[in-house]
């Protein structure tokens, strides 16, 4: 566990993550700061075949040299570890010392990081992003022009939104010339899932939103009219329509930033204006605000490094400044491929320039940095991950046409209860 | 079929099975082939082709450029496939002797618990060991992935079984009596008699540990140590951008290792019935 | 392969054995034992610190299980999972078994081909389901391609959401990994029998049938005991392909009793109390199916020895030493 240096494990932090993202980060700054005095111990288990969550909730539980002093948790399940079962392992951000109040200020963190992050128990922030995943629409240009006369990005938006019924128009009007609106359901769920009022739980029972009801309507609209290619989101068939060559042309897919960086762009079929769709995107307002995936980094109450903990957290998530990581991600000099995303500090939003050629010059900041106000980071609970896996399921079921509805939530309300022992309202 | 009288149609018949069953087996290993040569996006639009690219060369560069070096995987993989095979197959022909050969009280007893070891699901065990593992603070200990495999009851079972049939007390005793010891009987009589199960059986146990993923998965979070399986899943999990390509590449080189090793001790199975001294 | 002995060996039988005792008492014992206790506990959720034994309703997680739907369910498709995978397994082994220990049937590349059976067993499950799930996608697989191309649909057709096809795809996947595994084992099996006996049969004219089924087949009896008997703890665990090819899905139709342990331990409940009870309701249902089996295929000439010795000893009283039994 020990790092190659001969640094002993006083003056070794040890990193728990699921990528070499954050590990990376820690080394730039290590390298940039050589009286930092403490070597990193980097543990990366991948997230696919769910082995990350139990080894991380073994190593925390065991406590130890071993344990990790700071810790990074995905969106899908980032509720357990700042609000859930795990949370008590977390150390506030204010034990760090970092002064919580004034650098959120400063750096205008996006409210739903910070709701996210905010333990219940004793309302102290635990954890906090980098990026900001507050999505929008993307769509594609020249399908704009061809059946909304304009590809302006502000007009688009009011086509396409706000709210659902909008939406379905301007779905039917393209269907009149041939297009498909998205590519599957998958593709407005998260929208869907994100503005409902409430979580998957209330008072510990099961509760069924009505917002979140209703994507059994709209995905079966999608499937009945032929509004969309019916694929399933991160299929061969989803991937293809980014190309434009699934059955019918598709025109906007939903998502924040990092969509545009390493999902739309490498498989946009070019790599410049002219190949394939490069060049035919640009981003418009999202008839729904949502936020989609993100990373929260942690720290452990039982660290005996939590000052240089604090140090390297404080900045990832909070430093606003040119020196800060957050500048280096927002303006491309962080990796290798000069991706710009989004991150959760809006001052440093607003220093940075997010032009890129994909979107034929746009700069997407624009529109990124009000979509995180929209974002919702009350109505998540540590189950999520599970429920929505069920509830999509079932929704498939539906609209393929093999239940009715009453059928369908049944079912549902069932295989919830037997898996997870949550009961129905 | 077996009642064809005609030889020639029957041996055609057999032919065209196998050529079959050959086409049919080798198919994922050769998509899976091709698809190392091919990019990322290139699966991502259709995931099988049966002609190759030309990405390999990159897709290898990618999967030498990340954090973690193939080559260590590869070692400890082989180090602990070989191990836990070593020490699987012996003690297992070890205890399938006891309760062969000799005759005590608890035999029954001991042999029916042993099968019900066997039919415990392994998922749920699972959890227990990761908790003593952590509580006694022997994670990134590779002995913890060999050491166990001297227990493993269906091996036991699977020796006994050939043992019984092929293994005649006479020769034991007929060795007793000319005053060799019992261990030494055991390794010098008994151990080549069983060669063709043994051969089998280390195949099985040698595949069955090197992709093993889950178990080291999670015991063994020290970089140096990491097996091949954990590398490959690694690749892929870099949700945002998962290099498909690299990811295939790294399939087929955990999977080559282990069609070498098969290779070698396969003619152990193939070989007629002239290897083994067997008698009724 | 009784004997009687003027002085016991029988010591060795326990010193033999103890390697495998103290490695299982060391690595397994903990676990098993925390599995079998945890069924009759309220132990869930992820920081597992206080738990009670439920002394008012001891069985309440066992009844909870039998009663869940879902449980139910999986139980059903494990069966017919199985079943729809091992007769045709089975079947094709021992067909293959036949042809190529047939001395003499003289059969060129044998050794290739038997390499090639075997083929299948050493790739990952995660790959093999990630290749089968790419082959039947939905709307864009090669399935899909060649469906449309023949005309048989004008659009896509989603096959993996029919039950029946997912279940039959699992079924299929598990047949194809390990028809080479359990040809090998029947093969290797069959080596340990004897030449003469085969060599005294084709003097007695016996012809390839005949063969088969009068001599290999018996001798064969404890090696089929031991396939059919892995085969079924293999079956009814049967935990990677399912999981990873459609989560147990569409709509629980390839759910197995392994997943559905897993899931209730790990999918955000961490209810272990329950797992650890169909954990435990799973080893009751496989030892019966097991002893059945065992009861079966039982060495009908050792059981007539023993009843023999069994009759001799109460006439001997005190007599020679004979070996118990």
């Amino acid at each position: 566990m020990t790092a190659g240096n001969s640094t002993d494990a006083a003056h070794t932090i040890n990193l728990w993550t699921f990528t070499d993202e954050v590990p990376k980060m820690v080394q730039k700054y290590i390298d940039a700061n050589p009286d930092f005095g403490y070597s990193v111990s980097s543990t990366i288990i991948a997230t696919t075949d769910g082995a990350y969550q139990p080894a991380l909730d073994q190593a925390l539980a065991a406590g130890g040299d071993d344990a990790p002093d700071m810790y990074c948790a995905e969106s899908a399940f980032v509720l357990k570890y700042t609000q859930g079962d795990a949370a008590e392992y977390a150390a506030p951000y204010a034990d760090l010392g970092i002064d919580v109040a004034k650098e959120t200020k400063d750096a205008a963190i996006a409210q739903y990081t910070m709701d996210i992050g905010t333990r219940p128990s004793d309302k102290q922030l635990v954890g906090l992003g980098y990026q900001a995943t507050g999505g929008a629409f993307i769509y594609r240009r020249s399908i704009a022009k061809d059946v909304f006369g304009t590809d302006d990005p502000e007009k688009i938006a009011a086509e396409v939104g706000p709210g659902w019924d909008k939406f379905f128009d301007a779905a039917s009007k393209l269907k009149a010339k041939g297009y498909g609106i998205v590519s599957g359901d998958g593709d407005i769920w998260h929208a869907v899932e994100n503005s409902s009022d409430q979580g998957w739980l209330v008072d510990g029972k099961l509760h069924i939103d009505p917002k979140r009801e209703a994507f059994l309507d709209y995905s079966k609209k999608l499937k009945d009219n032929g509004y969309s290619n019916d694929t399933k989101d991160w299929d061969d068939a989803w991937f293809a329509d980014m190309k434009g060559e699934g059955q019918q042309p598709i025109f906007g897919f939903f998502g924040p930033a990092w969509l545009i960086n390493y999902t739309l762009a490498p498989n946009c079929g070019g790599e410049k204006a002219g190949e394939g769709t490069y060049g035919d995107w640009a981003v418009c307002t999202s008839p729904i605000g949502f936020f989609w995936g993100g990373t929260w980094v942690l720290a452990n109450k039982d660290s005996a490094k939590k000052e240089a903990v604090g140090k390297l957290i404080d900045w990832i998530t909070l430093n606003c400044t040119k020196d800060g990581l957050q500048y280096a991600w927002a303006n491309g000099t962080m990796n290798e491929n000069g991706t710009k995303d989004c991150v959760a500090s809006g001052t440093v939003m607003g220093m940075s320039d997010g032009s890129i050629d994909f979107l034929g010059g746009q700069n997407m900041f624009d529109v990124f940095v009000p979509a995180n106000q929209y974002a919702k980071g009350t109505n998540l609970t540590q189950y999520d991950e599970s429920i929505n896996t069920i509830w999509r399921d079932q929704v498939r079921e539906y609209s393929a046409g093999n239940k009715t509805k009453e059928q369908t939530l049944a079912d549902f309300k069932q295989n919830v209860s037997d898996n997870l022992g949550i009961e129905a309202e | 079929m077996l009642k064809n009288k005609n030889s020639r149609g029957r041996k055609i018949l057999i032919y065209a099975v196998s050529i079959l069953l050959t086409l049919l087996s080798i198919m994922p290993f050769w998509i899976m082939i091709m698809n190392a040569t091919r990019s990322t996006t290139e699966i991502q639009q259709h995931a099988i082709s049966l002609i190759p690219s030309g990405y390999l060369m990159k897709n290898l560069a990618i999967l030498l450029g990340k954090s973690f070096n193939p080559a260590v995987g590869f070692m400890n993989s082989l180090v602990i496939s070989t191990g836990a095979t070593l020490c699987a197959v012996y003690f297992s022909t070890l205890t399938a002797y006891g309760l062969v050969v000799y005759e005590w009280r608890l035999k029954k007893i001991y042999f029916s618990f042993i099968m019900a070891i066997m039919m415990i699901p392994a998922q749920v065990t699972m959890i227990g060991f990761y908790q003593m593992c952590y509580r006694l603070h022997v994670t990134n200990n590779i002995l913890m992935l060999i050491l166990p495999a001297i227990a493993s009851p269906a091996m036991v079972f699977f020796m006994r079984q050939y043992m019984y049939p092929s293994l005649s007390l006479e020769i034991v005793q007929s060795a007793r009596i000319d005053g060799a010891g019992e261990f030494r009987i055991f390794n010098t009589i008994a151990l080549p008699i069983m060669k063709p199960a043994l051969a089998t059986q280390a195949i099985f146990c040698f595949v069955s540990n090197w992709n093993n993923l889950f178990t080291p998965l999670v015991l063994l979070t020290d970089k140096k140590k990491y097996t091949m399986p954990i590398m490959v899943s690694l690749l892929r999990g870099d949700i945002y951008k998962t290099e498909y390509g690299s990811v295939y590449l790294g399939l087929t080189l955990t999977v080559l290792p282990l069609i070498i090793v098969y290779l070698l001790l396969s003619k152990y199975i193939i070989a007629g019935v002239a290897l083994g001294s067997v008698k009724g | 392969m009784k004997k009687k002995k003027q002085f016991s060996y029988a010591k060795y039988g326990y010193i033999f054995c103890l390697p495998f005792t103290i490695a299982f008492l060391i690595f397994s014992l903990y676990p098993t034992v925390y599995t079998a206790v945890i069924g009759f506990t309220d132990l869930h959720g992820l920081t597992m610190t206080n738990f009670h034994f439920l002394t008012d309703d001891p069985f309440k997680n066992f009844r909870d299980i039998l009663n869940n739907a879902t449980f139910l369910t999986s139980l059903k498709n494990t069966c017919r999972i199985w079943v729809s995978n091992f007769i045709p397994q089975i079947l094709l082994a021992l067909l293959l078994t036949a042809w190529y220990s047939d001395p003499r049937t003289k059969l060129k590349g044998q050794g290739f081909f038997k390499v090639m059976f075997y083929m299948p067993n050493i790739i990952t499950a995660a790959s093999i389901a990630i290749l089968f799930k790419a082959l039947f996608d939905y709307p864009m697989s090669p399935a899909n391609d060649i469906i449309q191309t023949l005309g048989l649909s004008s659009g896509p057709v989603n096959l993996l959401i029919n039950k029946t096809i997912a279940r039959g795809v699992v079924a299929f996947i598990q047949f194809w990994m390990w028809y080479g595994y359990t040809t090998i084992i029947l093969i290797s099996g069959v080596l340990g029998i004897s030449t003469e006996i085969f060599e005294a049969a084709a003097v007695d004219g016996a012809n390839r049938v005949q063969t088969f089924f009068l001599i290999t087949l018996p001798n064969l009896k404890t090696i089929l005991l031991f396939t059919l008997v892995t085969s079924l703890i293999g079956g009814l665990n049967m935990f990677d392909i399912p999981k990873l090819f459609l989560l147990g899905g569409p709509d629980n139709s390839t759910l197995t009793t392994s997943v559905f342990i897993y899931n209730q331990a790990f999918s955000g409940g961490y209810l272990y109390n329950r797992a650890a009870a169909a954990s435990m309701i799973m080893f009751v249902i496989i030892s019966v199916c097991a002893a059945i089996l065992f009861y079966l295929l039982r060495d009908r000439d050792e059981a007539k020895l023993q009843k023999e010795i069994r009759k001799q000893k109460k006439l001997m009283k005190g007599g020679a030493r004979y070996a118990e039994k």
